[in-house]
């Protein structure tokens, strides 16, 4: 029962991280300012909605673990990526 | 847990929106980029909650392939523009 509220719980956080990161996605800032609110965002909540889902179903820890650390390492590499391509590209223009 | 798939779905809503509306390239990559990593955390969910493990397994496999496609994918991008430039 505690375990299904706190993993309720992780789950709420997580799509609240989303819905208040993505939001910043519809203004007319810098793309250096979205990606920035868009990678930190979205990576903790996806991490918090897989927490949600470990505390669930426990048996399938190696996969979801093996989901959290592709999160985490592709996204912030992503991230330098898409501001590294993305800046380098302006100054062409 | 149908209330929680409906909640993603919404918030999976707005990156699309956003790459439909804006045609700068790079806005684009970004917006994709948020639907990849949302779509495969929505594959894991249904994973979970059909109690099906090999949907969880190509939820995984899409999440690290398909960021590491979006990041050659821009490499690609911006040589593109620096030969077009030059």
């Amino acid at each position: 029962m505690l375990i299904n509220i706190l993993s309720y719980t992780f789950i709420g956080l997580g799509i609240v991280f989303w819905f208040w990161g993505t939001s910043h996605l519809l203004g007319n800032r810098s793309i250096l300012f979205k990606l920035h609110s868009l990678s930190v965002a979205d990576t903790l909540g996806s991490m918090s909605i897989i927490i949600g889902l470990l505390l669930r179903i426990p048996s399938e820890w190696p996969l979801l673990i093996l989901a959290i650390i592709s999160l985490a390492i592709w996204n912030t590499v992503l991230g330098y990526v898409l501001a590294y391509c993305s800046s380098s590209g302006d100054s062409y223009e | 847990m149908n209330l929680v798939l409906m909640a993603m779905i919404l918030a999976l809503l707005i990156p699309i929106y956003e790459a439909w509306r804006d045609d700068e390239v790079w806005q684009r990559m970004l917006a994709f980029a948020s639907i990849a990593t949302k779509t495969s955390v929505m594959a894991l969910v249904i994973s979970v909650l059909r109690d099906d493990w090999m949907i969880g397994i190509v939820a995984v496999i899409i999440l690290s392939v398909g960021n590491a496609a979006l990041m050659l994918l821009a490499h690609v991008i911006k040589r593109l523009n620096d030969v077009s430039n030059q």
